[in-house]
């Protein structure tokens, strides 16, 4: 998108980050996994990626102080419904934080989680325009599905015991080998479409943000818990920073349509 | 019959002066890197002859436009007549708009932190005028007209290298320049 966008960077980074946290610590409540007294903190930590990346949005916006006004076209603009969206997430996180008491609020949990879900398929609406062919598809709702199924299953270790931590450990393992096929596939496949759709496979392959998100935000921590055997309060750090030069070449190098007017 | 205003595209006849671009410059002085208009040379795989070939190109004013969809804040509505309006009070400067037409036409005004695009002159067309860059066109390669009773049999709407999207249905549409025939010794 020719410009590197940071503020959304964070911002959809971040959110998807508290999403996937969300979505992970429901799952464990339904499933009866017990651990008391790391729900509030838990619910901490999600608050503190979402507002971060919700203030980082401001800086996106020419105008940051009318931002409420985005609310208005719910009919057919899917930014409206992101909006919407993470502003009710947002406000489940802070019943649940305020809330969570010796007992664990499954319901909040799964509400939050579900409105989670939903915003991350708004998220994938909204960066799907037509202007740009190569995402103008269901990739960009994969991608993130991907970022909070990595981020959310690894945050999660902070709040899980060492000896719990193996079947995470199987979860994160399985997402990183599926996140590595689908970002070296995708612009293979871009390759054979349009002249747009090749020339964002070419810039994403030539670009150092695309490759360092596969080394660093992929192979790296496939291979330490191949070797670890466990997750290191420290990697899902690792992971976080690849999938911000993910991010930033998904906004930087992808080539939008309008360039290739007056071309085949 | 309602109207449904659009632009005629002559390649065959545009020069690629870039009169029409300057024209839509001097009516609403834009800031430098804000340019409604924009002339787009046709690449020699499509228009393979050593002079070149020109597409002047801005906001296609769609018949179902995505700038106008995708605005979180409805700083855009279409008129009756089809020409789609972007209310700048309105826009927040959030880009989305920028990042959906298929064909660039919002552009952002760092001036004012907010999108804008061609407006197709419907101040100068309710008062029976052309629009700027229609009027100063030096060999009338461009023009505007009432798509609801256009009927041009040598006329499309997606040349080769004008992005195809059906859904949005551009109000827009084109002459292709003819390849001028070479006449060798067999045609004499």
């Amino acid at each position: 998108m020719s410009n590197i966008e940071m503020p959304l960077v964070l911002f959809s980074v971040l959110s998807q980050t508290a999403i996937g946290l969300t979505i992970m610590n429901s799952g464990r409540q339904i499933a009866g996994d017990d651990f008391i007294g790391e729900g509030r903190r838990q619910w901490g930590i999600v608050l503190a990626f979402l507002v971060t990346g919700m203030v980082a949005s401001f800086f996106h916006l020419g105008h940051p102080l009318q931002a409420y006004t985005a609310l208005k076209h719910l009919s057919t603009a899917w930014l409206s419904w992101e909006l919407l969206g993470v502003s009710i997430f947002l406000c489940l996180a802070l019943f649940g934080f305020f809330t969570e008491k010796e007992k664990k609020s499954g319901l909040v949990a799964f509400l939050t989680a579900l409105v989670g879900l939903l915003t991350l398929v708004f998220m994938g609406m909204t960066y799907a325009p037509p202007g740009y062919p190569a995402l103008n598809n269901a990739l960009p709702m994969v991608f993130f599905l991907l970022t909070a199924l990595l981020l959310g299953t690894s945050f999660s270790a902070w709040f899980t015991p060492s000896e719990d931590r193996s079947w995470l450990c199987r979860i994160l393992t399985v997402s990183l080998i599926v996140g590595l096929v689908v970002y070296l596939i995708v612009p293979c496949i871009w390759l054979s479409g349009g002249t747009v759709m090749a020339q964002t496979a070419e810039a994403w392959i030539e670009s150092p943000l695309y490759w360092g998100r596969i080394v660093i935000g992929l192979v790296l921590p496939l291979l330490l818990i191949w070797k670890i055997k466990d997750i290191p309060p420290w990697l899902p750090l690792i992971i976080l920073i690849g999938e911000l030069l993910g991010r930033a070449a998904f906004f930087q190098e992808t080539v939008h349509a309008a360039s290739n007017i007056g071309g085949l | 019959m309602k109207k449904h205003y659009g632009f005629f595209i002559d390649a065959e006849r545009c020069i690629g002066c870039f009169t029409c671009a300057m024209a839509c410059k001097n009516q609403y002085h834009q800031p430098e890197t804000v340019v409604w208009r924009q002339v787009y040379p046709i690449s020699e795989e499509i228009y393979p002859y050593h002079e070149r070939a020109f597409y002047s190109l801005a906001c296609n004013h769609c018949e179902n436009p995505t700038c106008l969809n995708v605005c979180p804040v409805k700083a855009y509505y279409k008129r009756e007549d089809g020409i789609v309006v972007h209310e700048q009070d309105k826009c927040i400067g959030c880009g989305n708009c920028i990042r959906s037409c298929p064909y660039g036409a919002p552009r952002y005004n760092p001036e004012q932190k907010k999108a804008e695009k061609c407006s197709l002159c419907w101040q100068r067309v309710d008062a029976g005028l052309k629009p700027q860059c229609v009027q100063s066109c030096p060999v009338e390669a461009l023009q505007i007209v009432d798509l609801a009773t256009f009927d041009r049999p040598d006329t499309v709407q997606y040349p080769p290298g004008f992005p195809k999207h059906e859904k949005l249905n551009p109000s827009v549409r084109f002459v292709v320049p003819q390849l001028p025939k070479v006449i060798g010794r067999e045609d004499i």
